[in-house]
């Protein structure tokens, strides 16, 4: 981008996304979420402890609550104070498109709740399995969180006093869906993560968990766009 | 406030509900140039007219517009306008420089380029000083100035500042009263907001007077203040002879009413400068100490119901 003189500037995009990461590397989020990380190494430790080594299935268990709670920490309750707390009011008054305030939060926000969730995943496994996990187990992973990260954000635009806990209900019911042995669980994301990582009883599959993840972003994410082009605040 | 041609503000019929509560209703205004102030009781609607004209939010029926644009759907009209809000809430995280920095880089300026419209924003504003620390540890006069930087740092045309001075101590409302004079006289376009007359009086001659989300006066300050001087001004005297007081003032054709309170009297007149004057002279004729001196009408309330009938119905 450039000024009319010719002058280079930053995307508004960029711009959000490195305001959105300092200050949550100034605030507590980012250390709540990281503790919350720890959560499939500290069940992969006790259960080597105990039980020897795990099975990636059994690690996933532990994992799955980090989709849930690391981008409804990171993306709902960010978007959420924005507009509960009225700093949303600068953003807004500013030549900037609306779209462009959603997309910078998500830039900042989507690879730092990747980075977690993976990282956990993939220490847990050292820890517990004695073993690197699959590299398809980490990209499900990843997926799943672009795709819970879009939910995060449109609950929380819809709703921002409540994103964070609505994110978490939503997901608590994904994952309860998702463990139905019916087609139902293909609405889930959590299911569609274990399909595409290998690690239900399922036969392995690609296509079809990331059409079916593909297919729920889209409706979330078009959700959110539209949700924030018309808000007023 | 003049004809629509030019107009920097032209709202026709503007209306605006949230749910079934109103916070303007059917504002036909506009706004040439010039600093202006909009005064109006807590809840007026003063603070949604300034979202509306901030595109911040939209008129739930009539239009309003900006430079001849919706400042709401058009980034190129909101590029033009400054805007300060009334809540406190900042990004706290950042440091003043950090904060102006990137409102500037959000209005389009080069990061180079934003960085220094940064520094002279917040020098302009007098927080130099302070430019490296956290907004966190700002008080609340620090966080109108900062505030005032990020609406000023990118040369807008437009300014809406919303009670500016709300909170500041009587030092630093004097500066910022005196630093948006001189954004005035350097042309541009200025809307503050207040709910208390003798702010807007320092500022400017130009007023609106919002209440209960209509106009319900406009033009000169002076006119309103006669207005206001119609109704009758309670003043209350503390001193240690009420009484002598009383009986000078009890036969003045512009005293309505006198009531004693402990320790004092308070007066209702039609005249407050010549009630000020007798009292003063009666309390040197008559050796009267006066320990103060107050108006319990300061805050506008009165009047805007007097203005609206309210009061005479009551």
């Amino acid at each position: 981008m450039s000024t009319p003189g010719g002058t280079p500037t930053r995307s508004p995009v960029a711009t959000l996304a490195r305001v959105t990461l300092r200050r949550l590397v100034r605030g507590r989020g980012l250390w709540v979420g990281a503790l919350i990380a720890l959560t499939p190494v500290l069940y992969g430790y006790v259960r080597r402890m105990s039980a020897g080594a795990s099975e990636p299935r059994d690690l996933m268990l532990s994992t799955t609550p980090l989709l849930v709670l690391i981008p409804a920490l990171f993306v709902a309750s960010s978007i959420g104070e924005e507009l509960e707390s009225k700093t949303s009011t600068y953003l807004w008054s500013r030549p900037i498109e609306r779209w462009q305030i959603l997309a910078g939060k998500l830039c900042a926000l989507v690879p730092l709740v990747i980075g977690l969730v993976v990282a956990g995943w993939l220490v847990g496994n050292l820890v517990g399995a004695g073993a690197a996990p699959s590299a398809i187990s980490c990209v499900a992973l990843a997926a799943g969180c672009v795709v819970i990260a879009l939910i995060a954000a449109g609950i929380a635009l819809l709703a921002p006093r409540q994103g964070m806990a609505l994110t978490i209900s939503y997901l608590l019911v994904d994952t309860f869906i998702g463990a139905w042995p019916f087609s139902l669980a293909e609405l889930s994301v959590t299911h569609q993560v274990r399909v595409l990582a290998g690690l239900t009883d399922d036969p392995p599959a690609i296509v079809t968990p990331l059409v079916g993840m593909l297919i729920i972003a889209a409706i979330w994410g078009a959700v959110g766009f539209r949700r924030i082009s018309r808000l007023e605040v | 406030m003049t004809g629509d041609a030019g107009a920097v503000v032209v709202a026709e019929r503007c209306s605006k509900w949230y749910g079934h509560v109103l916070g303007v209703s059917d504002v036909t205004w506009s706004l040439a140039g010039g600093i202006v102030g909009l005064l109006g009781p807590n809840g007026a609607g003063k603070s949604t007219l300034i979202k509306m004209m901030g595109g911040l939010l939209r008129p739930s029926r009539g239009a309003l517009t900006v430079f001849g644009g919706d400042p709401f759907s058009d980034a190129g009209v909101r590029r033009r306008i400054g805007y300060a809000p009334e809540h406190e809430a900042t990004w706290d995280e950042l440091t003043a420089l950090e904060l102006v920095t990137a409102m500037a880089q959000l209005s389009g300026l080069a990061p180079a380029q934003a960085g220094r419209a940064a520094q002279a924003a917040i020098d302009q504003v007098g927080m130099t000083g302070a430019m490296h620390r956290r907004v966190r540890g700002f008080s609340k006069g620090m966080r109108q100035r900062t505030k005032l930087a990020t609406a000023i740092v990118h040369d807008p045309d437009f300014l809406l500042l919303d009670e500016p001075l709300t909170g500041v101590d009587p030092a630093a409302r004097a500066d910022i009263i005196e630093r948006i004079k001189q954004l005035g006289a350097a042309g541009k376009t200025i809307v503050v907001s207040s709910h208390v007359l003798y702010e807007i009086e320092a500022l400017t001659q130009d007023i609106l007077v919002i209440y209960r989300g209509q106009v319900l006066a406009e033009g000169n300050v002076f006119e309103i203040r006669r207005l206001i001087d119609r109704h009758p001004h309670r003043i209350r005297v503390e001193c240690d002879r009420p009484h002598a007081i009383a009986q000078v003032l009890a036969a003045e054709a512009h005293v309505a009413r006198l009531s004693f309170e402990r320790g004092g009297v308070v007066i209702e007149t039609r005249d407050p400068d010549r009630c000020y004057d007798q009292v003063a002279a009666a309390a040197l004729v008559h050796d009267v100490t006066i320990s103060a001196l107050s108006s319990p009408d300061n805050n506008l309330g009165a009047v805007f119901e007097y203005l609206t009938g309210d009061g005479a119905r009551r």
